[in-house]
């Protein structure tokens, strides 16, 4: 399990190990150099105590020296942090890009039930801790192990007993910091996930702060928020807390290993058994190995953060992407859809959200879907996208079975505007182009005008440069559908699916787009999904749907004439504006 | 002057240390003066103990390589596992002292913005976007109380070490101190200098890495656009020229990092060669002894670390000089819209001893008539949005808003819960000016249904209770099923206890609105207002959901924005909002007969559905084969 966690970090090096391997290079020169300094101080103190004077020329060479030595380290060490970030920062990089990539190509599925606040955070701040341990802990342990390799051979050669000494307590040293390390994992778990949840409580109670106000609940935010806060609090003190107890008693250790050597290498040198040189340089070899040893613990620490950090990731990556491949079998398809008893339900639950739907609809046909919310429509509108995937049943574009297709030439043939349509943080005219980029400004301003927003758009200060989201202005919702519906009409697929688009906008607005959309798109397949019966009822075939089943299905016509929810729909509707009709009726005839 | 140029100023790197701003920031200190008190103790005696274990170590070797004799060692051994302990004990302090200063004051700022943030007026949140104060309340509050504490730590600990041995040294040889101590100056100054560099660099780097994070989120939010315009492709190349921007400010930071230790160690090594070269002379002159040289080589390597911990704290407190101004800010901003010091007095005093039918305010506890009296509005000096307005709904009263989009009908309701506040004229709420009411006893008599409905992370149930903190199971169910929300519940997996995900999400918009629907019913507020909130639902719930509210409403006071004027037909009073005026007003029928605006617009609602009818019912009369029809069926 360990080796395999290991692993993983491990494989991250890929492609930027001999970087790596060159930074530690650079680090072990480096050291060599800086470990050259002391000679100097020692080899004039030397001379000093022997000779009893020495020149000034001498002196101003050693001094000449110990700089020039210090400046050649200090270059070795530069181009350590150097090659150390390019390494570091190039895997990071290919690990964003990775994420990003196959966050995008995860399934609806996977997205519908994750948090975008924790996705995120995973993103960001647990790819900072990869980032730090890549960028300044894989070095240290190159450099650890390194001085160890050099140090023992030359204890040994000074005095086997000594160099026994040296490393007593070295073994105790690595283990408590290791068993420290699997300590601390949870712990840092515990604390980011307290961080995750005050956020959150932070988040939705800005975004909802219009709902705070209009129930009073101010009292109730601050003490949900209060409570979130306090743990988060808690949790990052236990945290230094742990920490304060590892660096105290790793101290102890290493300070307890130094004094070892001085007490035992000064009892050895007073019977004679050392000289007071060797005793000095097993102090200095100590001093030099130790602090790296100790350190060792800290990157151990690290790295299991940074490997927690990974697993998270990994639970991302890990997530299977929708399937790719599949056949394209022309270059525009003609619209045709065939649904054969079509059964669906989501996974891990045994309801159906959808069963035994059946229907037909012709090239250049409109099908419009009714239905309260629930019934699966939009689910209907997300298997035709291949967003999600079905087993029972049938579903055929120009009698070619769905499943078989290419997923992104599927989307290539249907354009849709979802029930709550995202606009990019870009500006307005660069969305409409989401629906084809290399559209002349032309066919932009005739797709936005069959959506009636031109006009809005022109009224905008920076008109089709405005800035939308965030960073420039908000869009009312119907505003927000229109540009979705001219960022659908620009891409100018064979099938064209609303669902549930044009809510939000207002009547008289939704009936020009719907009279555009009937002139406009002649010959393209419309799939219709709205609640307002004026919408659907042009429809050349209404589906009404109840809880997954096709109740009802017939044009207008039929429908109204044949019992069911469709008539009862038309009456509820239809009643109220029959009176309002009659006494149209009647004021008109009192008039003239 | 547009919005953007409204929105508060980016980082910036301060020049000049604004100490009233951080004396005002060390406040948050005050209640844990006993830590901070221990946490200096600590950190002096730290520097201490630091100084003093190398004068152990060499007393040590010169004993023994002196008088070759064992017996001072026990002593010497004793001495250093003493220090030792102590300083062990020092570090165990000094870092929970330090943590828990700086995770409380770190708390303490966060519950004072939150609770601020929770009175700050809508107009405050319209020109700072949800990240902005995010990362207010997040990073920003961070760096801060790591300033606090572990800075301080620092500070004591690095003006400590470095005066301990500076008067050691000066104690030892005047002369030679003064030489080595005459680097330091220098070495502080390139040091700062290259702090401020790497921090601007690392602003930089933050900067994208904010829009990195940013990306993510609109990545995962876009996700399904994405996938249906099949455009993995082109947002994955926006991405990669963010990450390359990232690649190349993380290098240039690191870089000037990896420059900047070389060269500081080669500027100390310069202090170093001074001493070796000077005070060998002065041993080869018999002015030192050597004991004397080795102390003063092995202390000019101890300097340089306090130095560069006080340059890099220095400048980090330049740097976040910027985020102290905006959380203090964010904190001491005044509410424009608050309780005047009378209205916050009664209210003091009648939460304290509540009356009888007597509101927390000190007015009746009564919401009858609602007056506008001229009143104008506009955004934050732009343009107005609703002028010289009145109008006066009596108790009960329905009164519905109609008009397009942008006419001012959202801002009448606006102002009515005091969201915001007239501009000009004023607002009666019995006879009362509004702004002499509680703020708190208006918004808690009011029910507002959304457009676009907002839910809580947490349960069903708890976001219909949201409504009434104390309410009941069978209260919650009740408003469920007046709401016509409880099939739909009762159909989902764990039913009320169903978790509903962020912000609602798991929910369909349907859905969110019919709970947010059975939240204004539980709260049975004595002002009900809904904006457009039918706008997704389907025909058949919005009749359930009227004929529910019908019921529980029956003598409130509300007022409805709709889209569908069927929806709006029984209102008492229509109005007609357009440019921000009353175009019209009256019941149904009067404005039918009146043939303005309101006969317009239902005429044309009117228009589709008679073609629709006659597309339907081609040819014959449609009457009668409506009556033909309805028998048979």
């Amino acid at each position: 399990m360990k080796l395999d966690r290991n692993k993983t970090l491990w494989a991250l090096t890929e492609g930027q190990r001999g970087r790596y391997a060159a930074a530690i290079a650079a680090l072990g020169a480096g050291s060599l150099f800086l470990l050259a300094v002391p000679l100097v101080s020692k080899l004039t103190l030397d001379r000093i105590a022997d000779e009893g004077t020495v020149s000034v020329r001498f002196l101003a060479a050693a001094a000449a020296a110990l700089i020039a030595l210090t400046a050649v380290a200090g270059a070795f060490q530069y181009l350590r942090g150097r090659w150390a970030a390019m390494a570091s920062e190039a895997i990071v990089r290919r690990l964003r890009d990775r994420l990003f990539h196959h966050l995008e190509r995860l399934p609806v599925a996977f997205h519908a039930k994750a948090d975008t606040g924790d996705l995120v955070q995973r993103c960001t701040s647990d790819v900072e801790t990869v980032r730090v341990f890549l960028a300044q802990q894989v070095v240290e342990i190159g450099r650890a192990a390194l001085l160890l390799a050099a140090a023992l051979p030359l204890l040994i050669a000074l005095d086997a007993r000594m160099a026994l000494v040296c490393v007593a307590l070295f073994p105790l040293i690595v283990v408590f910091a290791i068993l420290f390390f699997r300590r601390i994992r949870n712990v840092f778990r515990a604390m980011d996930e307290a961080e995750g949840r005050m956020t959150a409580v932070l988040q939705e109670n800005l975004t909802g702060i219009r709902v705070v106000r209009a129930f009073a609940r101010q009292e109730h935010e601050r003490a949900k928020f209060g409570a979130k806060n306090r743990g988060f609090r808690d949790g990052t003190q236990k945290l230094i807390n742990l920490l304060s107890t590892y660096w105290a008693l790793s101290d102890a250790l290493c300070l307890g290993q130094l004094g070892l050597v001085l007490i035992v290498g000064a009892r050895l040198a007073a019977a004679d058994e050392i000289s007071v040189g060797t005793l000095f340089a097993c102090m200095l070899i100590e001093s030099i190995v130790i602090w790296p040893l100790r350190h060792f613990g800290r990157v151990l620490a690290d790295a299991g953060k940074a490997t927690v950090a990974l697993e998270r990731l990994r639970e991302i990556l890990d997530e299977p992407e929708e399937s790719a491949g599949g056949a394209r079998p022309a270059e525009r398809l003609s619209g045709e859809i065939v649904v054969e008893n079509l059964s669906f339900a989501h996974a891990g639950e045994t309801e159906d959200v959808l069963s035994d739907v059946s229907f037909r609809v012709r090239p250049g046909e409109t099908l419009a879907l009714l239905g309260p919310p629930g019934s699966g429509k939009s689910t209907l509108v997300q298997i035709l996208l291949r967003l999600i995937d079905y087993e029972r049943g049938s579903v055929r574009l120009d009698g070619h079975e769905l499943k078989g297709l290419d997923r992104r030439f599927v989307r290539s043939q249907v354009a849709v505007v979802l029930q709550e349509p995202f606009l990019y943080s870009k500006s307005i005219g660069a969305n409409v182009r989401v629906g084809g980029e290399a559209a002349d400004d032309d066919a932009v301003i005739r797709s936005t005008a069959a959506a009636s927003v031109h006009e809005a758009i022109l009224d905008f200060e920076d008109g089709y440069d405005t800035l939308v989201g965030e960073r420039g202005v908000t869009l009312s919702g119907g505003q927000r559908q229109r540009v979705a519906l001219a960022r659908a009409l620009l891409k100018n697929a064979p099938i064209l699916v609303l669902d549930d688009a044009l809510s939000a906008v207002d009547t008289r607005t939704e009936a020009s787009i719907l009279e555009a959309l009937r002139a406009r798109s002649a010959g393209a397949t419309q799939i219709l999904i709205a609640h307002r019966l004026s919408s659907v009822a042009h429809a050349d075939r209404i589906l009404v749907l109840e809880g997954g089943r096709v109740v009802q299905s017939g044009t207008h016509r039929e429908l109204v004439r044949a019992e069911g929810p469709y008539r009862r729909l038309w009456r509820i509707q239809g009643a109220l504006e029959d009176e309002l009709e009659e006494e149209l009726a009647s004021l008109q005839g009192a008039t003239p | 002057m547009n919005s953007r140029d409204r929105r508060p100023r980016e980082e910036s790197y301060a020049a000049q240390l604004d100490l009233s701003l951080w004396r005002r920031l060390w406040g948050y200190t005050r209640p844990y003066r006993r830590e901070v008190i221990l946490l200096v103790f600590f950190a002096v005696l730290t520097a201490l103990i630091d100084a003093a274990l190398p004068l152990v170590t060499r007393r040590v070797v010169d004993d023994v390589a002196e008088t070759r004799s064992t017996e001072p060692l026990a002593r010497y051994a004793w001495i250093y596992a003493a220090l030792a302990a102590a300083f062990c004990v020092c570090i165990v302090a000094f870092i929970r002292l330090a943590g828990k200063i700086r995770t409380h004051v770190a708390h303490d700022i966060r519950r004072d913005g939150f609770a601020n943030l929770q009175d700050l007026s809508f107009s405050y949140f319209d020109h700072r976007p949800t990240g902005w104060l995010m990362a207010r309340m997040t990073s920003d509050v961070e760096r801060l109380s790591n300033i606090l504490a572990w800075g301080v730590l620092d500070l004591v600990w690095g003006v400590t070490l470095m005066g301990s041995i500076a008067v050691a040294m000066l104690v030892m040889n005047a002369k030679l101190a003064l030489i080595v101590l005459s680097v330091l100056p220098f070495l502080a100054w390139v040091s700062a200098v290259f702090k401020r560099r790497i921090l601007a660099s690392s602003r930089a780097v933050r900067k994208t890495n904010s829009r990195i994070t940013a990306a993510y989120n609109e990545g995962i939010m876009a996700v399904r656009t994405s996938k249906v315009f099949a455009r993995e492709d082109e947002d994955l190349e926006e991405f990669r020229g963010l990450t390359g921007k990232m690649y190349g400010a993380s290098m240039q930071n690191s870089l000037q990092s990896a420059l900047y230790l070389p060269v500081v160690l080669t500027l100390g090594s310069l202090s170093t060669g001074l001493a070796l070269a000077w005070g060998g002379y002065d041993v080869t002159a018999g002015l030192i002894s050597v004991g004397t040289l080795i102390a003063f080589l092995t202390w000019t390597g101890h300097l340089f670390d306090p130095v560069q911990e006080m340059a890099h704290w220095f400048a980090e407190m330049q740097m976040a000089q910027a985020s102290a101004e905006r959380i203090l800010g964010l904190i001491a901003e005044e509410p424009r819209i608050r309780d005047a010091a009378i209205t916050r007095y009664a209210v003091n005093a009648n939460r304290k001893r509540p009356r009888e039918g007597i509101a927390e305010d000190g007015f009746a506890d009564e919401l009858g008539t609602i007056e506008f009296r001229g009143v104008s509005f506009a955004y934050d000096g732009g343009e107005e949005v609703l002028q010289d307005f009145d109008l006066t709904v009596r108790e009960g009263e329905t009164v519905a808003l109609v008009g397009p989009t942008g006419g001012g009908k959202s801002t009448i309701v606006s102002l009515l819960a005091r969201f915001y506040e007239p501009t000009a004229g004023r607002i009666l709420i019995d006879g009362v000016d509004y702004t002499r009411r509680g703020l708190h006893w208006l918004q808690s008599n009011l029910g507002i249904v959304l457009q676009t409905p907002h839910l809580f992370s947490g349960s069903v149930a708890d976001n219909i209770r949201y409504g009434k903190l104390e309410a009941s199971d069978e209260e919650v169910r009740e408003a469920a099923r007046l709401a016509g929300a409880d099939d739909f519940i009762a159909e989902l997996e764990d039913g009320y206890a169903t978790e509903v995900g962020e912000g609602g999400n798991r929910l369909s918009t349907g859905q969110k609105q019919l709970v947010s629907f059975a939240r204004a019913i539980l709260a049975r507020p004595r002002l009900l207002v809904m904006d457009e909130a039918t706008a997704s639902v389907d025909t058949e719930t919005e009749q359930r959901i009227q004929r529910g509210l019908a019921r529980v409403l029956a003598n409130r006071t509300s007022f409805v924005i709709a889209h569908r004027l069927s929806t709006i037909r029984s209102a008492e009073r229509i109005l007609v909002i357009e440019g921000g005026r009353i175009a019209e007003a009256g019941s149904h029928g009067e404005l039918m007969a009146r043939r303005g605006r309101y006969f317009e617009l239902v005429v044309q609602q009117k228009l589709r559905e008679s073609s629709l009818r006659e597309n339907a019912w081609s040819g014959g009369d449609r009457r009668g084969a409506r009556n033909a029809v309805a028998p048979a069926g």
